[in-house]
Parts: structure tokens; sequence; C-alpha cells
């Protein structure tokens, strides 16, 4: 969006300067409001839980601040003449449900009518102006770990192919669909540094943002990554969603990696997620206890991935 | 003559339009066109992971994909080896987590013996099914459950009933094999030369 001249406030804390997973406006010494607003197109067949995922994927970039989601609006495209309103009934009943999990309350929304369904919300968080967790501060000797497991966009193409049984369409559906507050909550007491949560751009393309403008370098341990199981075995058979090849053909230039890593391998770590975890920038001294901790909460796929290194620098090595 | 033309397409398509392709017409030879490097990589695995030989031809940047010698077995093969090519196709489908009926603490044993013993089939073991109680063999505990695993690690497929681990709600707690539903089940007594049922 370069060249648009945007409206700005002293109380803006973050904001569209330095792109993160939330605004953050700053109302008083001890408080400040995190917005965020996020929706897209059915990820999965069934209605109820792609409200669900929906939900958890717009509330994560407000846990991924460090913040606590506390009012949530509705965003709905429906295409009502093609589409039975009991699919839209569905959606947002899943979307209902993920929301009051999280302890969040829902005001209203908005619905257009459109060629396709569409579904995501806006959700508003409180924070502490003191404890905003942006995708900057990575500190030399920081462990970065990972909450849930890699693989989702490999996966829902094996879905989309047919390939995949009931149970597994079924496990990556709840990994999707779960929410990131637990993770939120347990970092809050513990040194972290930065934080985000990956999505989209892949495992490499978030810890490509995170490593901007640092002036420092990542190292990722692949034998250390949480990923779906099966999720290397489709890549194998080439259930590879488009968005694998954009990540890597963007980011392939900031990655150091053996020629000889397995080619399914390679595409984890550029697969875009729905919904994906939280990756935490931790202290090293604290990255053990976090990660025990993650995962005596529940968060069992919690585990540390890498760490922050000084040399080389703009480098992600993968080893 | 089997050829799909995947151009313009962006990934999954062409390896999703491969795939059906190989799945409703089993060709022995076909040819896939796509004018980018992902597309030419993703159909290219996919079709080598269902036994086809391949080859590329480019030009500028349109890949001609040709397979050949496709073997496929109808229907999908998610995450599975090749095995059984040589000689016979056993199936041992174990509907029970005990062998026999009489004493069954005598049966729990006699079945961990069993499982242990198998690997003495070599080769010709192609499908290990569970099924019923038989699901109880695959979970956290089980005192089989080291022998399946060197079975699987061996390249044996291992089949367990998705529907039995609902029932005894043990979906979580399997350890080893594929989860899988009936129609796997009966395809696969379809395509085993012997079944053995325990």
């Amino acid at each position: 969006m370069c060249g648009l001249d945007f409206p700005t406030d002293p109380n803006v804390l973050v904001g569209l300067s330095r792109a993160d997973d939330a605004g953050v406006y700053k109302i008083s010494d001890d408080l400040a409001l995190i917005q965020t607003v996020d929706f897209f197109t059915p990820v999965v067949d069934d209605p109820y839980w792609f409200g669900q995922i929906a939900a958890a994927n717009a509330l994560s970039d407000v846990y991924a601040m460090g913040g606590e989601p506390k009012t949530a609006m509705n965003l709905v495209s429906f295409p009502l003449k093609r589409m039975d309103l009991s699919v839209l009934r569905e959606v947002i009943q899943g979307g209902i449900d993920k929301v009051r999990e999280a302890g969040v309350v829902l005001l209203g929304g908005h619905s257009v009518e459109d060629d396709e369904l569409k579904y995501g919300l806006s959700v508003t968080g409180f924070i502490h102006p003191n404890r905003i967790l942006t995708k900057q501060g990575l500190n030399v000797g920081d462990r970065l770990v990972l909450t849930k497991p890699l693989g989702t966009g490999i996966v829902n193409t094996a879905i989309k192919g047919n390939l995949a049984s009931g149970e597994i369409t079924r496990k990556v559906t709840a990994i999707m669909a779960a929410l990131n507050r637990t993770a939120a909550t347990v970092m809050r007491e513990y040194p972290v540094h930065a934080c985000t949560d990956i999505t989209g751009f892949g495992l490499i393309g978030h810890l490509a943002e995170m490593m901007q403008g640092t002036g420092l370098g990542l190292k990722i341990i692949l034998e250390k990554l949480p990923i779906i199981d099966v999720a290397l075995g489709f890549a194998a058979m080439g259930m590879v969603p488009g968005g694998t090849h954009k990540n890597r053909s963007f980011r392939a230039h900031m990655v150091d990696m053996d020629e000889g890593v397995d080619p399914a391998m390679q595409d984890i770590i550029f697969d875009p997620q729905t919904s994906g975890g939280l990756c935490i920038a931790v202290a090293p001294t604290s990255a053990e206890g976090l990660v025990d901790h993650l995962q005596s909460e529940g968060v069992e796929h919690a585990a540390i991935i890498g760490e922050v290194v000084d040399y080389p620098a703009g480098i992600i090595q993968v080893v | 003559m089997n050829k799909i033309d995947a151009r313009g397409l962006s990934c999954p398509a062409p390896v999703l339009e491969t795939k059906a392709a190989v799945e409703n017409r089993h060709p022995r030879h076909l040819e896939v066109l796509v004018d980018n490097e992902p597309a030419r990589q993703n159909v290219v695995r996919f079709l080598e992971s269902q036994g086809y030989r391949t080859h590329v031809d480019q030009e500028g940047a349109l890949y001609t994909v040709v397979g050949t010698g496709g073997d496929s077995v109808p229907g999908p093969k998610p995450v599975e080896t090749a095995s059984g090519d040589a000689g016979k196709k056993i199936m041992v489908m174990v509907a029970a987590d005990r062998m026999g009926s009489g004493d069954d603490l005598l049966g729990a044993k006699l079945m961990i013996n069993f499982i242990k013993t198998l690997k003495e089939m070599g080769d010709e073991l192609w499908r290990l099914v569970f099924v019923n109680s038989g699901v109880k063999l695959t979970i956290d505990g089980a005192g089989t459950l080291e022998d399946l695993k060197g079975l699987e690690e061996g390249g044996l497929t291992l089949l367990v009933c998705g529907t039995c681990l609902d029932h005894f709600d043990l979906l979580e707690k399997k350890r080893v094999g594929q989860t899988t539903n009936m129609l796997d089940i009966v395809t696969a007594m379809q395509l085993a030369d012997k079944v053995i049922n325990i």
C-alpha cells in the first residue's frame, strides 16, 4: 500500500507503518485496544467446522499480540441464490461456539450477498501497553517455540483430492479449529521477546517477517518441527497447494538449506497454514520450561524448533 | 492416448486432474500438459507414487509429463508402501483381540505369539487388517504393539477399522497402522489371493 497517506495519531502503538498481526491503540497508560479482522473462503466442507476455524483464525491475531480478545463482529458473504440458508446458520453457529470458548462476546456483524461463501470476524481485545508482543524484538540466543504442527495446507489439498481418511480430516480440522488461547495465556508467564502466528505465508514466511530489520539470523532444526504425520507422505505424492510454491519463490533467497533435504520436507516449511500456531521467541533459559508448561496445558505439539543467531544475518539456516 | 491439458491451472488443480484420470481410467500411458514448474513437479511426484515411470519433455515454458506402466490398484493409496508384487498376496484379518475361544488369558497370549510369528510368512504377507476388538491390538500398551510396529516398518500395510476404534473410543490411542473404512477392507479382500481370518 505504498504511496497512500494514512492518518496518524500518537496513540497508535502498532499501526500500518510496520505491519503486524493486529493494530494496537492506546486508551490510557494501562490499557490499549487490539483490533484485527480476517475472513476467507471455506477451507473444509463442513460449514460448522468452517465457522469454528474462521473464528479461531480471526482470534489468533489478538493472541499473537499477547492480548486477550473481548468482543467480535461477524463478517459474512453469502450466495443466497444457490446455497441454503441453513448452511449459513451452521457456519455462524461454529463461529459462535468458538467465540464463546474464547470468552468473547459477539456484538453483531454484517452480511452481503456474494458469489461465494466467505466468513470471518473482526475482533477487539485488550492489552497492557507495556506488554504488547509484536513480530519485532528478537534477541540473539532466543529459542523459537512453535505451538501447532505444520502441514495443514498439504493435508487440506489431499482432502480435496479424496486421499485422506475421515480420521485424518477430523484430525487436521481439530488442529485448525484449536484456539491459540492457551498458548497465549501460558507465554505471558515467560520472558517472551516476540511472537506471531503462522498462517498463509508458511513457517519460513512468518519467520522472515520476524527476522527482517533485526540484523540477526535464524537457525531452524528440521527434525524438531512438529508436523502432521501424514503431511510428508501427501507432499511426496504431489498434494501441494499453489501457495507453497509462491511462498518458496518469494523467500527462497533468504533460506540456506542443503539441496539434499527431502523435497516433501521442503514443502512443509513453506506450506501455507490455516489458523496455524504461535511462533514464540523466548529467552533461552526459559524455553524448555515454556514448552513443558504448554504441553502440560494441552498444547501437545509445542516444540523448540530453532534459535536466533547473530551470524549470518538475514538468513534462515535450515539444518 | 490419455492426454490431460492442465495448462493455465495452478496447483493443486493439475495433480488433482491427473489423480482423477488415473483413478477413472487406469491408463498404462498418459500425458499431462502443464505450464509451470510446481505443477510439473507435483504431477511427476503423484504419478511416481502411483507406480508410473515418468519423463518430462520441455518446450519453453510448456512441460509434457509422460507417465508409463501404471500399475495402480483401484482406489486411493494414501501414504503406503508398494509391496507384494511378487508371489501371492495374503491378507490376514484379525477380528478379535485374542486367539480362539475357551480361555481368554490363553487367547491373549496366543495372539501375541501369533503376531510375533506372522513375519514368517515373508513377502507374501500383504495386508494385516484389524476389525472389531482386534483394533485393541494396535493401541497404546498393547502387548502386540512393538511387533506390529516392526511389521509396519518392514513395509507391511496395516489397516485398522475406524468405526471399530470409534466404537471402543480408541481413535486417539491407536499407535500403528492406517485407519481405514469398510470399502478399503472389501477392496483389499478382492485384491488378495488369500484371506486368512483369525
